[in-house]
Order: structure tokens, then sequence, then C-alpha cells
């Protein structure tokens, strides 16, 4: 039963004095009305018990109002227990345990009888001496053996030597050593000497960090008490809104500058006067308030499954639409089912921050092959660890420590925790002079890198390449256009019909973009990367207004610039969010990809289930063109679903290879019909 | 020590494992060697110490017969005799050695292209290039991705324009730059594929591919080329502006030669000018005349030669800047035009010989049925285009000297003419002609790659007097014209 009725109290205890401050001192009152209106003293006894078996264990950290708790539950159960033949004896030990907890405590002589009164000062001098203290000026801190405390007018200390301290903020500290003994009192005095002017604050929020001349002192913290109540109240402030008071103390002559700092707010530099700082005084300020600033940040993804993480706090599934932000930098984070999106954002106050996520390829770095020890691996091992931050395309995996690539490789398949690997391998050798790097997809397209360790940067052209990403597209106008010699600006080759419908002239030379002379095609392009929508065209006469489109584009193959096994792999991550002739496009694109790497029959699994609904520029033409070639490719045995594709691509006659302005595809498809007969 | 013990078998088993340390031992010891032997000749030729390097790769291929070095050994010999010897026919031993024995080495990629890049070049008629496209074809089939590939295709591509198949070559020269644009050789690739467009008669694709490699690679010679070739194409086949008489060109300069005959363009744009008076040929270079080619009196035909040489056609035969010594042209009396062909074949019309004949390098002839040719001038497919006066027709031949286009005089001119005095092309496809005679009288008319009238003028209209009596097209879209009576120079642009 009695266990029963402790269990509450036992789960409290585990979940700490914080979460129970109110089931405590509801268990306090309850004990003392139980005795003063209805006398029941076991309920009582019972209920005190409650509190110090909660109070007692952790009573080294309690703050001094529970602590007065606890020892107005010892004063209570001496004197209940005293008040009972068969509890009696007890009751010396509840005053011991009072003694020990609190010797400064001094018993409820209302409460308490004359004898336990008596007994409880004997106890008391059995092992304490009084100490009286006077303080000039007051308001200091006591140490009493380096424990700060009240600065109190009298103090028990045990029996021995004691270290005393008595310090305040603009003086001097003074210390002093006692020898206590049995049944001598003691008295000791402080004077302390005026070394210069102090300065307290409070400031809304508590946190704040304070900084003097751009040295920083500390953070304000806790709650003000009620001193600060004629300060907050005119401010139309609680109390409790300011932090406690903190003081600045040894404020050198001169005037100076006052910076605080806190998250979430606007920075606020106030400058202190000469005067505050001499001639010697203790000054208080006015509360000072630190005003919000907050952004808005939204975040979005075409690519499902996203999760939001902002400095390493999860923020929830995407998206995440006008979510309050304190302004500053942030490492956003977006975790994708594959690849990853990652960027150093700045959210400015009151502005709204937007960003679409777009997923990276994960590269896991594996580790170095063997044992093989050589003259750079070190550095080498150094440089590939640090690999990721010379990365802006793809997220970097390192490896993990006493991890063998094999294993590493075998882990990253099965979780496909990344879509691209790393390994790096020594070439034997005498000397080891040259090490391979291993770049591959787990779908097993790879490419290899010699790279020298001894050469200054060995990763520069493995970063540069894992950093190309080819467009897919390019902003254009529907215009063919030439550089030619004596013309003012770009000649119009030929113009589609929308262009021609706005009223753009073919055969003549474009001289303006939105009110400016345009004198080349490269400045056309600049402009275009800028535009907004449309752009104004001009060929000396009135302005055509064209919109801006976007041309699809092949990416190139066999490019130096470009690592294959990483372009994959963003076109795998990029398919997984887009639809229509987008995914289309981007199945054109994978296809050209598999095609570098001569998997002609993958290629054709991407190619042939593709439908671009455009017919001009890189359209179905060109992914029937590429389809032909993947099953020409593939040998004899598929010449007839060759045959079939070239002729499909010939139903389209202004489709293109590489972009708009790229070969027809026409003559070469006629050709390979030529050529298979 | 029992038979049974361990230290008993050790023995035993080194002496069974032995040969086969001794030959993995020699076989590390060759690689050894041949790879200091390598790396030795090398450093000679980096030296310039051909013999040296030559020795010493020599001695390679002797020792270490087997090693990784000797197919590279055998590719830098081969390519030594071409490059710095100038003697192909030596290289050949090395490269069929390299293709023989060395057919999976990495080299053997290098050296067939080599291989076929020679046989290409020794050819003389288009069934000749059989050997060397094999080599190209196995390039491709067997080294995928050798970086010898696109410099393959482009090769081929090259060895099918020659035949005339140029839906082959496009796709070869096309599959040349799609496949690996950072190659070196994708800026020629590019060119030639325009160019090939440009037969197909795709001229927007032509123009759009130029523009394309000029911006590709704007810094190559290919992309310089480009630029001229577009802009005239633009200027002739589509602005197609009335021919205007800019005046005396260069500007101001009159009485500066001494009887003008003969003009041609070469190659790399500057204008020859053969002054009779002087009895030779001229470079016209950045406004300075500097003598070119061989002293020729009375010369009837100039030709702009590969390598920036000049050739000039005279009673006494032909005079190359190189020999010493005219080729007889087998009685020509009358020559009125001449153009090289893609085979080094000198093609020749004379105006009192119903045929052309054609000479070839080892300086036999033949002859090709033709009407009598009153002038003659190249075209970029290989073939030619003549005017036969008799007949009142330009003739659009092929490689072949087989009419493809034939053109009668005064079609789609206001007024016909009846004489063409000079031709002249371009390079681009446009061929300009000098006539006289009929209603149109004198005067200058462009013809497209088909024979369409581009442009025309008659120089009364023009405001031109004088004896004219040769032309030349120039890399803006100009048409230069010379005046023997007065010494001078015209440009009509």
């Amino acid at each position: 039963m009695r266990i029963r009725r402790f269990l509450p109290f036992l789960f409290l205890l585990g979940l700490g004095l914080g979460a129970q401050d109110a089931t405590v001192k509801d268990t306090f009152l309850q004990a003392k009305a139980l005795w003063a209106t209805q006398g029941d003293r076991e309920g009582a006894t019972a209920r005190f018990e409650q509190v110090v078996g909660v109070l007692a264990p952790r009573a080294a950290t309690l703050d001094p109002a529970w602590s007065q708790v606890l020892c107005e539950s010892y004063n209570w159960l001496a004197v209940l227990d005293d008040r009972h033949a068969q509890t009696k004896p007890r009751a010396q030990g509840r005053l011991q345990a009072l003694i020990d907890l609190d010797p400064d405590f001094e018993v409820d002589r209302t409460l308490t009888s004359q004898r336990l009164t008596t007994l409880f000062d004997r106890l008391k001098a059995e092992k304490y001496a009084p100490v009286k203290f006077s303080y000039s000026p007051e308001g200091g801190t006591l140490s009493v053996d380096g424990r700060p405390g009240p600065p109190l007018g009298r103090r028990f200390l045990p029996f021995g030597s004691h270290k005393l301290a008595y310090s305040r903020p603009g003086y001097a500290s003074v210390e002093l050593s006692l020898d206590l003994a049995s049944g001598e009192g003691r008295t000791a005095d402080f004077k302390l000497t005026r070394v210069s002017s102090t300065v307290t604050l409070y400031v809304q929020p508590s946190g704040a960090e304070v900084l003097v001349d751009g040295r920083s002192l500390g953070r304000t913290k806790g709650q003000a008490g009620a001193e600060a109540a004629a300060l907050a109240v005119p401010l139309g402030l609680r109390p409790e809104d300011l932090s406690e008071a903190f003081v600045i103390s040894e404020l050198a002559a001169g005037p100076h500058q006052l910076e605080l700092r806190a998250p979430c707010h606007r920075t606020k530099v106030l400058e202190m006067e000469a005067n505050l700082a001499t001639p010697w005084a203790d000054h208080t300020l006015e509360p000072i308030r630190l005003d919000d600033s907050k952004g808005t940040l939204s975040v979005g993804s075409a690519w499902p499954g996203g999760e939001l993480f902002l400095s390493g706090q999860s923020q929830g599934p995407l998206p995440v639409a006008q979510l309050p932000v304190c302004s500053g930098p942030y490492d956003l984070l977006v975790r994708f089912p594959a690849g990853g999106f990652s960027k150093r954002i700045t959210v400015e106050e009151g502005k709204a921050l937007t960003v679409d996520a777009r997923p990276k390829p994960r590269l896991a770095f594996l580790g170095l092959e063997g044992e093989t020890d050589f003259t750079g691996r070190a550095r080498l091992l150094s440089l590939l660890e640090g690999l990721g931050d010379r990365l802006q395309q793809v997220a970097f995996l390192p490896a993990r420590p006493g991890e063998a690539p094999r294993e590493a490789l075998a882990r990253v398949k099965a979780s496909r925790e990344a879509e691209l690997i790393l390994l790096a391998t020594p070439v034997p050798a005498k000397v080891v002079h040259q090490v391979e790097l291993l770049v591959a997809t787990l779908e097993g397209e790879e490419e290899r890198l010699l790279v020298k360790p001894l050469e200054e940067d060995p990763l520069g052209a493995l970063a540069a390449r894992l950093n190309a990403v080819p467009a897919l597209h390019e902003p254009g106008l529907g215009l063919s256009l030439l550089e030619v010699p004596g013309e003012p600006g770009p000649w119009v080759l030929s113009a589609s019909e929308a262009a021609q419908k706005a009223g753009l002239q073919v055969g003549k030379a474009l001289t303006q973009a939105d009110g400016k002379p345009l004198p080349s095609i490269q400045a056309l392009r600049r402009v275009l990367e800028g535009a907004r929508g449309s752009v104004a065209l001009s060929q000396g006469g009135a302005a055509v207004t064209l919109p801006v489109q976007t041309e699809a584009l092949e990416i190139p193959l066999g490019a130096s610039n470009l690592c294959y096994p990483a372009v994959l792999a963003h076109l795998r991550l990029l398919y997984a969010g887009a639809k229509g002739d987008e995914a289309n496009l981007i199945r054109l694109n994978l296809g050209l990809g598999l095609m570098h790497f001569r998997k002609y029959d993958k290629a054709i699994e991407q190619l042939r289930d593709a439908r671009l609904s455009t017919v001009s520029g890189v359209s179905q033409g060109t992914l029937d063109y590429h389809t032909g070639l993947c099953f020409l490719r593939l040998g004899s045995a598929y010449q007839a679903e060759a045959t079939q594709a070239f002729r499909q691509a010939l139903k389209y006659p202004q489709a293109t290879l590489l972009g708009p302005d790229g070969p027809l595809v026409g003559p070469l498809a006629r050709q390979a019909l030529e050529d298979l007969k | 020590m029992s038979p049974a013990s361990p230290w008993s078998r050790t023995p035993v088993a080194l002496l069974c494992a032995l040969p086969g340390l001794v030959q993995v031992s020699a076989r590390a010891q060759e690689g050894d060697l041949a790879e200091r032997l390598y790396q030795s000749g090398e450093r000679a030729y980096a030296t310039k110490a051909y013999q040296e390097a030559l020795d010493t790769w020599s001695q390679l291929l002797q020792a270490a017969p087997k090693s990784e070095f000797a197919p590279r050994a055998l590719l830098a010999l081969a390519r030594h005799q071409v490059e710095v010897e100038h003697k192909p026919e030596a290289a050949m031993p090395y490269l069929d050695r390299l293709k023989g024995d060395y057919l999976r080495a990495p080299e053997a990629a290098d050296g067939l292209l080599l291989r076929g890049t020679l046989l290409a070049r020794q050819a003389r008629r288009a069934a000749d290039l059989k050997d060397a496209m094999a080599e190209f074809n196995r390039v491709i089939d067997l080294f995928p991705e050798a970086p010898a590939v696109p410099e393959a295709r482009f090769r081929l591509g090259r060895a099918w324009r020659d035949q005339g198949q140029w839906g082959r070559a496009l796709h070869q020269f096309v599959e040349a730059f799609v496949v690996r644009p950072d190659a070196a050789i994708a800026p020629r690739a590019m060119l030639e594929a325009a160019e090939t467009l440009d037969l197909l008669g795709d001229l927007p694709g032509c123009l759009r591919l130029l523009q394309q490699l000029r911006t590709a690679a704007p810094r190559s010679p290919e992309a310089q080329e480009a630029a001229w070739r577009l802009a005239v194409r633009v200027k002739h086949r589509l602005q197609k502006p009335p021919l205007a008489n800019e005046g005396v060109w260069p500007a101001g300069r009159v009485k500066w030669l001494k009887t003008p005959t003969l003009l041609a363009t070469a190659a790399d744009g500057d204008l020859l000018i053969y002054q009779n008076g002087l009895d030779r040929a001229f470079r016209f270079h950045q406004g300075e005349l500097t003598p070119a080619g061989a002293g020729a009196p009375g010369a009837k035909a100039m030709v702009a030669a590969p390598a920036g040489e000049v050739w000039l056609l005279a009673k006494t035969g032909l005079l190359r800047e190189q020999v010493a010594a005219p080729m007889p042209l087998g009685g020509l009396s009358a020559i009125s035009g001449a153009a090289l062909d893609r085979w080094g074949a000198l093609w020749v019309a004379d105006a009192k010989t119903p045929a052309l004949t054609v000479f070839s390098p080892d300086g036999t002839s033949r002859p090709v049925a033709s009407p009598t040719a009153n002038a003659l001038a190249p075209l970029p497919t290989g073939g030619l285009v003549i005017a036969a006066d008799a007949d009142r027709k330009l003739l659009f031949l092929d490689a072949d000297g087989q009419p493809r286009t034939v053109v009668p005089y005064g079609k789609d001119l206001p007024a016909t003419f009846r004489y063409v005095v000079a031709l002249a092309s371009d390079g681009a496809g446009q061929v300009a002609a000098l006539v006289e005679g009929g209603d149109f009288g004198e005067g200058v008319v462009i013809f497209g790659p088909q024979g369409a009238v581009l442009r025309q003028a008659t120089f009364k209209s023009l405001g031109i007097s004088g004896r004219i009596t040769s032309l030349a097209m120039d890399h803006a879209g100009g048409l230069i014209l010379c005046d023997r009576r007065n010494d001078l120079l015209y440009r009509l642009n």
C-alpha cells in the first residue's frame, strides 16, 4: 500500500524535479493543511515524507526555494514524530538531517517545542560554530570555501579552517581565513575598496551576448526579480520579461561601445558615455529590448519524399511554406529517398526566401584500396577525404574509419545511400607514380582517372569534372542567327512561324535587344540569360517582342570535361521529378549517356518508350534517330528495328542533333537507311 | 635431418619452381630494359638526336620484342619517317609490323590510323582508297574508345567524300565531332560536315554548322575558314546585292602592275597575279607583292597548288617552283584553263582540243571526252566547271569528268553573251564567269553550285573600260578583275 502511494513520486523522480514542481509543492501544502485543519498527524507525516523522498536525494543541487521546502519538511517531521511515543525517537534524526542540510536554518519556534528547539541547538553546537558578519558596502556575494552565497548576517560553519571572501562588482574583493573550534563564536568584518564604476543591464530577451568594445563579457541569463519592477513596468514589461541583472564592472575610463547580440534578434549597439566610467559609481541602464529579426523560408521540390533540415534540425517533410525563421546563415539540407540537396542560405530580416530543392547525387568515397605504402599516400588520402568541400553538384559522403573499401561497397549497394562511388587504387609499380580513381554508378557505369600522388592538385581534374553538369536547355527565340561580316548585328537566317508573324524579318540583321545595341550572337545570348519572359528585338525599325523559349539540348558525348557516371546519376535524379516532355528529354539524354558507355540495349530501353511532342530541334526525330543507331550497333539481328527507327526519324525533317542549330537528322537517317539496304 | 623434414622439402620445392621463377625474373628484366631503352630514345628524340633515338628504339625491338614498349617504339619510328624524314614509304614496314604483331596493343590504333592516312595520300583514284578505308574502319571497330577514333571517322568521311558519297561522308564527319566534341579533329570535322551539307543541298544546315563551329572553337584556324565560307555563301546566295564597282583596287593604286593577265586565289585567300610584262606570278599579301612560282613567259593558265605553290602553264609546259625543267603538256598550244584535282592530277583545257587532258603526277596523260573548253575552274565537289563557247554552254562536271549540270549561256540573264573569257571559283561552290559578246556584252556573272545565276553585271553598267582578261573571287565575297591595258585591278562588291 505504501509502495503504491510512492509510485507516482518514484516515477516523477525518474523524470527529474522540474517536471513535478507543482505536485511536490501541492503535497507539501496538503501536509501542512492536514495537520493544521484536521490534526491528521499520520496523513501529514506521510505527505512530508513523500516530499523528503523526492527532494532529499537532490539536496546538493536544489535551489534556495526548494531547499527551504526540504528544511521545513524536516522541521515538521521532527515536530510530528515528537508527538507520538512510537515515533518520538525519530525526531532527533529529523533534526540532524535538517542541520546537515542547512546549519543556518532556524527552526520554527511557534511550531517547535522548547525541548526540541534546545535539542536542535545542542546538536548544531556539536559540529558548528556561529560567525557574525558585517559588510561594507552591502549587496555583495559571500563565498565560503569557494561556494558563493548570499551575504547573511550570521552563519553556522563547521569546526575547522575556512576561507571567506566577500566581493561586489566595482570593488576589490576581500578574503579572510577563520579557524573555528567548539564553543567559540567569531566575527568577520568586510570593508571593500571601490576600484571602478559598474553598469547594470537588464535585457530582453535573456541569453543575449554582451560585448563591450567588441569583447564578449558573457551572456545574460535567468529572469529579473522584483527589484527590476521599477524599471520594467514603465516600459509595459513585467520583471520576468527581463534577464537577471548583468553587471559590467572594471569599466576603464572613457567612452565605451556596448553591443548586445541574441539569436533571432537584431543586434543593438549603444554608446556608453565617459561619465558612466568616471567618477566611480554604480549605474543601472534602462532595460534594453532587442527587436525580433525573422524572415520566412519556403522550400519546395518537384521530387517527392524530401525532408527539410536547417542546420541539422528537422523541419518536417516538403513542401515547407512560409516557415518563420530567425535571420542569419543556415546549412539547408533536404534529404530525398534518392539523392540530397544542400545549400548554404542566409535568411534576411523581414524577407521571404524561397528555395527549390533539386536532389544532387551522393558520392560515397569507399577509401584507398590496399595497404601499399607510397610517397604521398597520406596527402592524397587527406585530399580525398576533403573532396566534398570542392564539390557543388554532388553530395560527398566520406569513407568510414576502419572500413575496407570492399565492405563499404557492399554497405552502399545494400543501403542505396549513394548513387555514385569513388574508389582509389594505387597502380602497382616499383614506385607508385599513379593512383587510379574510379567513379561509378551503382548500375555499373564507370570511369577511371589516373592521378599522380605527388602532383600539385591531384584531384583538381576530378573535382572539375564532377562539378560540370551539362545543360539540357538553353534559352532561345526560335531564330537561327549568323554573324555575317558587314552586318550591324546577328543576321537572321531563319525564324519560327510565330517570330515571323510577330514581325521579325528573315534575311535582316538584328540591331537592338531590349533597347540596347546588339553587336553579336554572344551579346544576344547574354541578354537571353538575363531575360524575364520576353525580349524586344529591333531590326532597325519598330521593336518586335518575342517570348523566350527553352530549347532542348543533347548532352555532349565523349567530352573530357564531364564525368559521365555523375552525369547519368544527375539525369536519373532529374527524371524522378520530371513530367511530360521534360521527362522524355531526360530519357533521351539518359539514352545518350548510356550510348557513351556502349550500353546500347539499356539505351534503347530509355529511348524507345520516350515520346517528345516537339518536331523541330532536339525532338522526336532525334529520339528515333538515336534509337536507330542503338539498334544498328546491336548488330544485324536488329536490322529491321533499326530500319523502322530511321524511317520514323525521317518523318521529322526539322529534327536536329545536339541543339536547335545542330545538324539535321534527316540526311543522316536517310544515309543510314541507304546503308541498311 | 630425416627425409620427411620440412628442411628437405624446401630445396625440392624451390628446384621445381626454379624454371618458372627464372622465366618470371627474365620477363621482368626484359620489361625493365625495354622501358629504359624506350625512355632513352624519347630523351634523345626530344633533343633532336634523331639517329641516336632511332638506334635505341631499334635496339629495343631486337632486345625486348615482347615488351609493351615494342609497339610504342614501332609507332615512334614510323612517325619519325613521316613527320621528320618525309618518307612515308619508309614508315610502312614499321606500321605493317605493328599491325601484324601487335594488333592488341593500344598503340595499334594510332598505327592503323597512320597507315590508313598514308594509304589515302598515295591514292590516285577513288578505287585506291579501299585499303585506307579498311584501316580507318579497323580503328573504329577494334578500338572504339581510342582517342584515334574521331580522326579515323574524319578520314573515313574524307574518303567517302572523295568518292562522291556525300551522305556517308556527312555521317562520319558528324560522328567525329558528336562523339568526341573536344577532340583536336572536331573543328575540321565540323567544317567538312558543313561543306558536305552544302553539297547535299542543305545551305541553311551548312551555314548553321559553320556558325556553330565559330562559336565552339572560335580561335581555331577552322573558325577563320568558316567565317569567310559563311560570308561568301550568305552574300552570293542569300543576300545577292547588285554588284557594285568599288573602283581601283587596292584603292588609289594605278599603273602598279605590268600587264596583269591571270588571277587566282590561293588557299589562304591571298591573290595571285601573273604579270605578263614580268613573265612571272606574284603573291599579293597585305599590300605587298612577292614573286611566286617559276618564271614563265607567256603563261596561259595559273594554278594555286597545295602548300602555297604556284603552277604556271605556258607553251613550254608546266612550270613548278620546285622543279627546274618544265613538264611538257603534250603539244597543247591554246591552253585556256587548268585545275588540280583531289588526286594531284592536273586537268588542262585547250581551246583547240575537243577534250580535256589530265596529267597524272607521274607525267602520263589521258584525254577525257569533253567539248572544247575555253575556260576552266575547279569545284569543291572534286569536279570542274568548263565553258564551251562553241556550244554556248557552261558544263559542271563531276570528279570523273561527267557533266552533271549544263547551263546555256544567257540562261536567267536579261540578254545572252557569246564568250567566256575566264572562270573562277571560290572554294565554297560559287563560280564567276568573265563574259563578253552577244547582247549582254562584257561583264561578269556569278553562278551557284547548281548553275543558278546569283549575281551579274555588265562592265558598262559598272563603268569599267579596259582590257579585262581574268578574274578571281576573294574571301570577302568580292570579285577582282585584272585590266591588262591599264595595269591595274578592280574590285566588284
